[in-house]
Protein backbone atom coordinates (compact mmCIF):
# COMPACT_ATOMS: atom_id res chain seq x y z
CA UNK A 1 0.00 0.00 0.00
CA UNK A 2 2.83 2.34 0.84
CA UNK A 3 4.36 1.56 -2.54
CA UNK A 4 1.11 2.61 -4.17
CA UNK A 5 1.20 5.79 -2.17
CA UNK A 6 4.73 6.53 -3.29
CA UNK A 7 3.78 5.79 -6.90
CA UNK A 8 0.76 8.07 -6.73
CA UNK A 9 2.85 10.83 -5.21
CA UNK A 10 5.39 10.50 -8.00
CA UNK A 11 2.66 10.50 -10.63
CA UNK A 12 1.22 13.61 -9.08
CA UNK A 13 4.57 15.38 -9.34
CA UNK A 14 4.91 14.22 -12.93
CA UNK A 15 1.51 15.56 -13.85
CA UNK A 16 2.42 19.03 -12.72
CA UNK A 17 5.94 19.02 -14.14
CA UNK A 18 5.30 17.74 -17.66
CA UNK A 19 3.99 20.92 -19.31
CA UNK A 20 6.87 22.96 -17.96
CA UNK A 21 9.34 20.68 -19.72
CA UNK A 22 7.72 20.97 -23.13
CA UNK A 23 9.91 22.86 -25.60
CA UNK A 24 7.08 24.28 -27.68
CA UNK A 25 3.58 23.20 -27.17
CA UNK A 26 0.01 23.33 -26.39
CA UNK A 27 0.58 25.45 -23.32
CA UNK A 28 1.07 28.44 -25.60
CA UNK A 29 -2.62 29.08 -25.05
CA UNK A 30 -3.95 26.90 -22.27
CA UNK A 31 -3.07 26.41 -18.64
CA UNK A 32 -2.59 22.86 -17.37
CA UNK A 33 -3.30 24.07 -13.87
CA UNK A 34 -6.74 25.36 -14.84
CA UNK A 35 -8.50 22.03 -15.23
CA UNK A 36 -12.27 22.52 -15.17
CA UNK A 37 -15.28 20.24 -14.99
CA UNK A 38 -18.50 22.16 -15.40
CA UNK A 39 -22.17 21.83 -16.21
CA UNK A 40 -23.96 24.23 -18.48
CA UNK A 41 -26.26 24.84 -21.41
CA UNK A 42 -24.96 24.95 -24.97
CA UNK A 43 -25.60 28.28 -26.65
CA UNK A 44 -23.88 27.55 -29.96
CA UNK A 45 -21.95 24.80 -31.73
CA UNK A 46 -19.66 26.37 -34.34
CA UNK A 47 -18.64 23.95 -37.08
CA UNK A 48 -16.06 26.46 -38.20
CA UNK A 49 -12.48 26.36 -39.50
CA UNK A 50 -9.81 26.05 -38.56
CA UNK A 51 -11.18 24.55 -35.33
CA UNK A 52 -14.64 23.81 -33.94
CA UNK A 53 -15.92 25.62 -30.89
CA UNK A 54 -18.72 24.89 -28.46
CA UNK A 55 -20.12 27.84 -26.51
CA UNK A 56 -21.69 26.96 -23.16
CA UNK A 57 -23.44 29.09 -20.56
CA UNK A 58 -22.32 28.12 -17.05
CA UNK A 59 -24.05 29.55 -14.00
CA UNK A 60 -21.71 30.13 -11.07
CA UNK A 61 -22.51 29.74 -7.37
CA UNK A 62 -23.26 33.46 -7.23
CA UNK A 63 -25.76 33.21 -10.06
CA UNK A 64 -23.46 34.90 -12.56
CA UNK A 65 -23.57 33.33 -16.03
CA UNK A 66 -20.32 32.92 -17.95
CA UNK A 67 -20.29 31.87 -21.59
CA UNK A 68 -17.40 29.41 -22.09
CA UNK A 69 -15.76 29.18 -25.53
CA UNK A 70 -14.34 25.66 -25.78
CA UNK A 71 -12.03 24.64 -28.66
CA UNK A 72 -11.81 21.26 -30.41
CA UNK A 73 -10.01 20.17 -33.54
CA UNK A 74 -11.19 20.88 -37.10
CA UNK A 75 -14.84 20.22 -38.01
CA UNK A 76 -13.68 17.93 -40.84
CA UNK A 77 -11.89 15.68 -38.36
CA UNK A 78 -15.04 15.38 -36.26
CA UNK A 79 -17.22 14.82 -39.35
CA UNK A 80 -14.95 11.98 -40.48
CA UNK A 81 -15.66 10.21 -37.21
CA UNK A 82 -19.38 10.23 -37.95
CA UNK A 83 -20.60 13.27 -36.00
CA UNK A 84 -22.77 16.11 -37.26
CA UNK A 85 -24.94 19.06 -36.26
CA UNK A 86 -27.76 16.79 -35.06
CA UNK A 87 -25.60 15.38 -32.28
CA UNK A 88 -25.24 18.54 -30.16
CA UNK A 89 -27.43 21.61 -30.37
CA UNK A 90 -28.06 24.89 -28.62
CA UNK A 91 -30.19 24.26 -25.56
CA UNK A 92 -28.62 20.91 -24.69
CA UNK A 93 -27.51 20.65 -21.07
CA UNK A 94 -23.98 19.27 -20.96
CA UNK A 95 -21.21 18.27 -18.62
CA UNK A 96 -17.79 19.10 -19.97
CA UNK A 97 -14.13 19.01 -18.99
CA UNK A 98 -11.17 20.95 -20.27
CA UNK A 99 -8.48 23.46 -19.50
CA UNK A 100 -8.90 27.20 -19.11
CA UNK A 101 -7.08 29.78 -21.19
CA UNK A 102 -3.87 31.26 -19.84
CA UNK A 103 -5.29 34.76 -19.70
CA UNK A 104 -8.96 34.45 -20.66
CA UNK A 105 -9.97 31.51 -18.51
CA UNK A 106 -13.34 30.97 -20.18
CA UNK A 107 -11.62 30.37 -23.51
CA UNK A 108 -10.79 26.75 -22.95
CA UNK A 109 -9.55 23.55 -24.51
CA UNK A 110 -12.31 20.94 -24.58
CA UNK A 111 -11.24 17.57 -23.23
CA UNK A 112 -14.64 15.88 -23.09
CA UNK A 113 -18.29 16.75 -23.41
CA UNK A 114 -21.52 14.79 -22.98
CA UNK A 115 -25.21 15.57 -22.80
CA UNK A 116 -26.55 15.19 -19.31
CA UNK A 117 -29.53 13.30 -20.73
CA UNK A 118 -27.49 10.28 -21.83
CA UNK A 119 -23.93 10.85 -20.53
CA UNK A 120 -22.36 9.53 -23.75
CA UNK A 121 -19.06 11.17 -24.78
CA UNK A 122 -19.36 13.23 -27.96
CA UNK A 123 -16.99 13.83 -30.88
CA UNK A 124 -14.58 10.95 -30.31
CA UNK A 125 -13.97 8.00 -32.63
CA UNK A 126 -17.07 6.08 -33.70
CA UNK A 127 -19.87 8.63 -34.01
CA UNK A 128 -23.45 7.67 -34.95
CA UNK A 129 -22.71 7.67 -38.68
CA UNK A 130 -19.64 5.48 -38.23
CA UNK A 131 -21.47 2.44 -36.90
CA UNK A 132 -21.38 0.46 -40.14
CA UNK A 133 -18.05 0.39 -41.93
CA UNK A 134 -18.20 0.35 -45.70
CA UNK A 135 -15.83 -1.25 -48.17
CA UNK A 136 -13.97 0.84 -50.69
CA UNK B 1 16.21 0.16 0.61
CA UNK B 2 13.11 -1.37 -1.00
CA UNK B 3 11.40 2.00 -0.80
CA UNK B 4 14.36 3.57 -2.59
CA UNK B 5 14.14 0.91 -5.28
CA UNK B 6 10.43 1.56 -5.79
CA UNK B 7 11.02 5.30 -6.09
CA UNK B 8 13.89 4.78 -8.53
CA UNK B 9 11.89 2.46 -10.76
CA UNK B 10 8.90 4.77 -10.64
CA UNK B 11 10.92 7.83 -11.58
CA UNK B 12 12.61 5.92 -14.40
CA UNK B 13 9.24 4.92 -15.78
CA UNK B 14 8.02 8.48 -15.53
CA UNK B 15 11.08 9.74 -17.34
CA UNK B 16 10.35 7.40 -20.23
CA UNK B 17 6.73 8.57 -20.31
CA UNK B 18 7.82 12.18 -20.23
CA UNK B 19 10.25 11.69 -23.09
CA UNK B 20 7.57 9.91 -25.09
CA UNK B 21 5.24 12.85 -24.64
CA UNK B 22 7.95 15.35 -25.41
CA UNK B 23 8.50 13.74 -28.80
CA UNK B 24 4.96 14.52 -29.72
CA UNK B 25 5.49 18.02 -30.97
CA UNK B 26 2.43 19.93 -31.95
CA UNK B 27 0.95 21.77 -34.81
CA UNK B 28 0.57 25.40 -33.94
CA UNK B 29 -3.16 25.59 -33.61
CA UNK B 30 -3.75 22.42 -31.67
CA UNK B 31 -3.36 19.93 -34.44
CA UNK B 32 -2.16 16.44 -33.70
CA UNK B 33 1.51 15.89 -33.01
CA UNK B 34 3.49 14.89 -36.02
CA UNK B 35 5.72 11.94 -36.73
CA UNK B 36 5.58 12.30 -40.45
CA UNK B 37 3.62 9.13 -41.08
CA UNK B 38 0.15 10.13 -39.99
CA UNK B 39 0.30 7.41 -37.36
CA UNK B 40 -0.64 9.88 -34.68
CA UNK B 41 -3.97 10.34 -36.38
CA UNK B 42 -5.29 6.91 -35.52
CA UNK B 43 -8.38 7.66 -33.48
CA UNK B 44 -8.60 8.37 -29.81
CA UNK B 45 -8.14 11.55 -27.91
CA UNK B 46 -4.61 12.74 -28.41
CA UNK B 47 -2.07 13.99 -25.95
CA UNK B 48 0.20 16.81 -26.96
CA UNK B 49 3.72 17.35 -25.76
CA UNK B 50 2.51 19.37 -22.82
CA UNK B 51 0.54 16.42 -21.54
CA UNK B 52 -2.78 18.15 -22.05
CA UNK B 53 -5.60 16.22 -23.65
CA UNK B 54 -8.19 17.64 -25.97
CA UNK B 55 -10.81 16.27 -28.34
CA UNK B 56 -9.04 15.37 -31.56
CA UNK B 57 -9.79 11.90 -32.89
CA UNK B 58 -7.52 12.48 -35.88
CA UNK B 59 -7.94 11.68 -39.55
CA UNK B 60 -8.88 7.98 -39.85
CA UNK B 61 -6.50 5.94 -42.03
CA UNK B 62 -6.17 2.38 -43.30
CA UNK B 63 -4.59 0.20 -40.58
CA UNK B 64 -1.45 -1.83 -41.20
CA UNK B 65 -3.44 -5.08 -41.41
CA UNK B 66 -5.38 -3.82 -44.45
CA UNK B 67 -2.71 -2.13 -46.54
CA UNK B 68 -2.60 -5.01 -49.02
CA UNK B 69 -6.34 -5.69 -49.07
CA UNK B 70 -6.59 -4.17 -52.56
CA UNK B 71 -4.16 -4.09 -55.49
CA UNK B 72 -2.24 -0.90 -56.19
CA UNK B 73 -4.49 0.93 -58.68
CA UNK B 74 -3.40 2.30 -62.03
CA UNK B 75 -4.59 5.15 -64.22
CA UNK B 76 -6.08 4.42 -67.67
CA UNK B 77 -2.73 5.32 -69.29
CA UNK B 78 -0.87 2.82 -67.12
CA UNK B 79 0.72 5.20 -64.61
CA UNK B 80 0.47 4.08 -61.02
CA UNK B 81 -2.35 5.90 -59.20
CA UNK B 82 -0.84 7.98 -56.40
CA UNK B 83 -4.02 9.97 -55.80
CA UNK B 84 -4.76 9.07 -52.17
CA UNK B 85 -5.93 11.04 -50.16
CA UNK B 86 -3.02 10.52 -47.80
CA UNK B 87 -2.38 11.44 -44.21
CA UNK B 88 1.24 12.08 -43.30
CA UNK B 89 4.19 11.64 -45.62
CA UNK B 90 6.15 14.66 -44.45
CA UNK B 91 7.41 16.55 -41.44
CA UNK B 92 5.26 18.30 -38.86
CA UNK B 93 6.47 18.38 -35.27
CA UNK B 94 10.22 17.89 -35.89
CA UNK B 95 11.69 17.23 -39.34
CA UNK B 96 14.75 15.58 -37.84
CA UNK B 97 12.74 13.01 -35.91
CA UNK B 98 9.87 12.71 -38.39
CA UNK B 99 12.37 12.04 -41.19
CA UNK B 100 14.00 9.17 -39.35
CA UNK B 101 17.12 10.87 -37.99
CA UNK B 102 18.45 10.71 -34.46
CA UNK B 103 18.66 13.88 -32.36
CA UNK B 104 21.47 16.06 -33.67
CA UNK B 105 21.83 14.25 -37.01
CA UNK B 106 20.21 16.98 -39.10
CA UNK B 107 23.36 18.83 -40.29
CA UNK B 108 22.25 22.35 -39.44
CA UNK B 109 24.74 25.18 -39.59
CA UNK B 110 25.25 26.98 -36.25
CA UNK B 111 23.09 29.96 -37.20
CA UNK B 112 20.25 27.65 -38.19
CA UNK B 113 20.44 25.79 -34.89
CA UNK B 114 20.33 29.10 -33.08
CA UNK B 115 17.27 30.23 -35.02
CA UNK B 116 15.52 26.91 -34.37
CA UNK B 117 16.18 27.18 -30.66
CA UNK B 118 14.88 30.74 -30.46
CA UNK B 119 11.68 30.24 -32.42
CA UNK B 120 8.43 29.70 -30.55
CA UNK B 121 5.62 27.53 -31.87
CA UNK B 122 3.16 30.39 -31.47
CA UNK B 123 4.99 32.19 -34.28
CA UNK B 124 4.59 29.45 -36.86
CA UNK B 125 3.60 31.08 -40.15
CA UNK B 126 0.93 28.48 -40.78
CA UNK B 127 -0.89 29.45 -37.62
CA UNK B 128 -1.69 32.63 -39.55
CA UNK B 129 -3.05 30.51 -42.43
CA UNK B 130 0.12 30.73 -44.51
CA UNK B 131 1.38 27.68 -46.46
CA UNK B 132 3.40 24.94 -44.80
CA UNK B 133 5.26 24.07 -48.02
CA UNK B 134 7.61 21.11 -48.56
CA UNK B 135 8.00 18.61 -46.97
CA UNK B 136 5.59 19.57 -44.25
CA UNK B 137 2.13 18.07 -43.82
CA UNK B 138 -0.12 18.54 -40.85
CA UNK B 139 -2.43 15.70 -39.79
CA UNK B 140 -5.10 16.58 -42.33
CA UNK B 141 -5.41 14.75 -45.66
CA UNK B 142 -3.82 15.78 -48.94
CA UNK B 143 -3.82 14.24 -52.43
CA UNK B 144 -2.18 14.16 -55.82
CA UNK B 145 -4.39 15.21 -58.74
CA UNK B 146 -3.35 14.14 -62.24
CA UNK B 147 -3.67 16.94 -64.78
CA UNK B 148 -4.27 15.46 -68.22
CA UNK B 149 -4.52 17.57 -71.36
CA UNK B 150 -4.52 16.71 -75.05
CA UNK B 151 -0.75 16.31 -74.65
CA UNK B 152 -1.06 13.71 -71.92
CA UNK B 153 -0.10 14.11 -68.28
CA UNK B 154 1.29 17.65 -68.32
CA UNK B 155 0.74 18.68 -64.70
CA UNK B 156 0.47 17.08 -61.31
CA UNK B 157 -1.25 19.06 -58.57
CA UNK B 158 -0.88 18.58 -54.83
CA UNK B 159 -3.96 19.60 -52.88
CA UNK B 160 -3.97 19.95 -49.10
CA UNK B 161 -7.23 19.98 -47.21
CA UNK B 162 -6.09 22.77 -44.97
CA UNK B 163 -6.18 26.12 -46.64
CA UNK B 164 -3.20 27.10 -44.58
CA UNK B 165 -1.17 24.53 -46.48
CA UNK B 166 -1.72 26.59 -49.62
CA UNK B 167 -4.47 26.35 -52.20
CA UNK B 168 -2.60 24.06 -54.56
CA UNK B 169 0.91 23.16 -55.59
CA UNK B 170 1.81 22.70 -59.26
CA UNK B 171 4.31 20.12 -60.51
CA UNK B 172 5.13 20.47 -64.19
CA UNK B 173 5.22 17.07 -65.89
CA UNK B 174 5.69 18.30 -69.46
CA UNK B 175 9.45 18.15 -69.55
CA UNK B 176 10.18 21.82 -69.08
CA UNK B 177 13.32 22.83 -67.16
CA UNK B 178 13.33 24.95 -64.01
CA UNK B 179 12.28 28.55 -64.61
CA UNK B 180 14.83 31.31 -65.07
CA UNK B 181 14.67 34.71 -63.39
CA UNK B 182 12.21 33.22 -60.91
CA UNK B 183 10.62 35.12 -58.04
CA UNK B 184 11.11 32.87 -55.01
CA UNK B 185 7.83 31.87 -53.40
CA UNK B 186 6.18 29.52 -50.93
CA UNK B 187 6.03 26.39 -53.13
CA UNK B 188 9.00 27.08 -55.38
CA UNK B 189 9.20 25.75 -58.93
CA UNK B 190 8.56 22.01 -59.24
CA UNK B 191 9.27 19.74 -62.19
CA UNK B 192 8.34 16.07 -62.11
CA UNK B 193 9.12 12.87 -63.97
CA UNK B 194 8.46 9.16 -63.65
CA UNK B 195 11.19 6.68 -62.83
CA UNK B 196 9.21 3.49 -63.25
CA UNK B 197 6.36 3.73 -60.76
CA UNK B 198 8.13 6.39 -58.70
CA UNK B 199 7.16 10.04 -59.10
CA UNK B 200 10.26 12.21 -58.75
CA UNK B 201 9.68 15.90 -57.97
CA UNK B 202 12.58 18.35 -58.12
CA UNK B 203 11.92 21.77 -56.61
CA UNK B 204 13.93 24.99 -56.32
CA UNK B 205 12.97 28.65 -55.97
CA UNK B 206 11.48 28.49 -52.48
CA UNK B 207 11.27 31.53 -50.24
CA UNK B 208 12.70 31.26 -46.73
CA UNK B 209 9.50 32.14 -44.85
CA UNK B 210 8.02 28.76 -43.97
CA UNK B 211 9.17 26.43 -41.22
CA UNK B 212 9.89 22.74 -41.74
CA UNK B 213 8.21 21.93 -38.42
CA UNK B 214 6.65 23.42 -35.32
CA UNK B 215 10.10 23.20 -33.74
CA UNK B 216 11.09 26.05 -36.03
CA UNK B 217 13.72 24.38 -38.21
CA UNK B 218 14.74 27.03 -40.78
CA UNK B 219 16.10 27.03 -44.34
CA UNK B 220 17.26 29.56 -46.92
CA UNK B 221 16.33 30.42 -50.50
CA UNK B 222 19.08 28.02 -51.60
CA UNK B 223 16.78 25.16 -50.63
CA UNK B 224 16.56 22.34 -53.17
CA UNK B 225 14.32 19.35 -52.54
CA UNK B 226 13.95 16.04 -54.35
CA UNK B 227 10.91 13.94 -53.47
CA UNK B 228 10.64 10.34 -54.62
CA UNK B 229 7.05 9.14 -54.11
CA UNK B 230 6.38 5.39 -54.36
CA UNK B 231 3.09 3.66 -53.58
CA UNK B 232 4.35 0.48 -52.00
CA UNK B 233 0.90 -0.93 -51.24
CA UNK B 234 -2.76 0.03 -51.55
CA UNK B 235 -2.61 1.65 -48.14
CA UNK B 236 0.83 3.31 -48.01
CA UNK B 237 2.98 5.76 -49.93
CA UNK B 238 6.67 6.33 -49.23
CA UNK B 239 8.52 9.61 -49.65
CA UNK B 240 12.29 9.30 -50.01
CA UNK B 241 13.29 12.88 -49.54
CA UNK B 242 16.58 14.61 -50.29
CA UNK B 243 17.15 17.95 -48.61
CA UNK B 244 19.86 20.28 -49.89
CA UNK B 245 20.45 23.78 -48.60
CA UNK B 246 24.04 25.06 -48.60
CA UNK B 247 22.77 28.15 -46.79
CA UNK B 248 21.44 26.27 -43.76
CA UNK B 249 22.91 22.75 -43.86
CA UNK B 250 26.53 21.64 -43.80
CA UNK B 251 25.73 18.85 -46.28
CA UNK B 252 22.72 17.32 -48.08
CA UNK B 253 20.65 14.89 -46.06
CA UNK B 254 18.23 12.08 -46.92
CA UNK B 255 14.99 11.70 -44.98
CA UNK B 256 12.12 9.25 -45.21
CA UNK B 257 8.41 9.69 -44.59
CA UNK B 258 5.36 7.43 -44.93
CA UNK B 259 1.85 8.47 -45.88
CA UNK B 260 -1.24 6.45 -44.89
CA UNK B 261 -4.34 6.14 -47.06
CA UNK B 262 -7.36 8.02 -45.71
CA UNK B 263 -10.17 5.70 -44.65
CA UNK B 264 -13.29 5.89 -46.83
CA UNK B 265 -16.16 7.97 -45.50
CA UNK B 266 -18.67 5.81 -43.63
CA UNK B 267 -21.68 7.20 -45.45
CA UNK B 268 -20.40 7.39 -49.02
CA UNK B 269 -17.74 4.70 -49.15
CA UNK B 270 -15.39 7.23 -50.73
CA UNK B 271 -12.46 9.14 -49.25
CA UNK B 272 -11.90 12.72 -50.28
CA UNK B 273 -10.86 16.14 -49.11
CA UNK B 274 -13.36 18.45 -47.46
CA UNK B 275 -13.78 22.21 -47.42
CA UNK B 276 -11.41 24.04 -45.10
CA UNK B 277 -11.41 27.84 -44.97
CA UNK B 278 -8.57 28.69 -42.65
CA UNK B 279 -9.45 32.34 -42.11
CA UNK B 280 -13.08 31.63 -41.29
CA UNK B 281 -12.62 31.80 -37.53
CA UNK B 282 -8.95 31.63 -36.61
CA UNK B 283 -8.89 32.49 -32.91
CA UNK B 284 -5.49 30.98 -32.18
CA UNK B 285 -3.74 32.91 -29.42
CA UNK B 286 -6.75 34.74 -28.03
CA UNK B 287 -7.02 32.56 -24.93
CA UNK B 288 -3.54 33.73 -24.00
CA UNK B 289 -3.92 37.22 -25.45
CA UNK B 290 -0.83 36.77 -27.62
CA UNK B 291 -0.05 37.74 -31.18
CA UNK B 292 0.73 34.67 -33.22
CA UNK B 293 1.82 33.65 -36.66
CA UNK B 294 4.51 36.25 -37.21
CA UNK B 295 7.37 33.85 -37.77
CA UNK B 296 8.04 34.58 -41.44
CA UNK B 297 11.54 35.64 -40.55
CA UNK B 298 13.91 34.08 -43.04
CA UNK B 299 17.67 34.50 -42.81
CA UNK B 300 18.53 38.17 -43.20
Amino acid sequence: MRKVGILLAALSIFGVAAPALAHHGFDTEYDANKKVKLEGVVTQVSWTNPHMRVYIDVTGPDGKVTNWNMELTSPNTIRRQGWGPDDLKAGDRVIFEGFGGKVVESRGSLQSIMKKSDMKPLFGPGGPDAAQPVKQ
Amino acid sequence: MRKLLVITVTLAALTVMLQAQGRGGRGGRGDAPGRGDGREAQGGVLTDNGGIRYINPGSPTIPDAEINSHPIPRMPDGHVDLTGPWVGGGSNGDIERDGGLKPGELPLQPWAKEVRDKRLSKDEPYTACLPMSVPRVNPYPWKFVYGYTSEGLTHMYVLHETGDAGAHRVVYMDGRPHARNWVNNWWGHSIGRWEGDTLVIDTVGYNDKFWFDSRGTPHTEQLHTIERWTRTSWGRIENDFTLEDPGALTKPVKLHFTGRLLRPDRQTGKADLMEFICLEDNEYGQAAQIKVGTGTDGKK
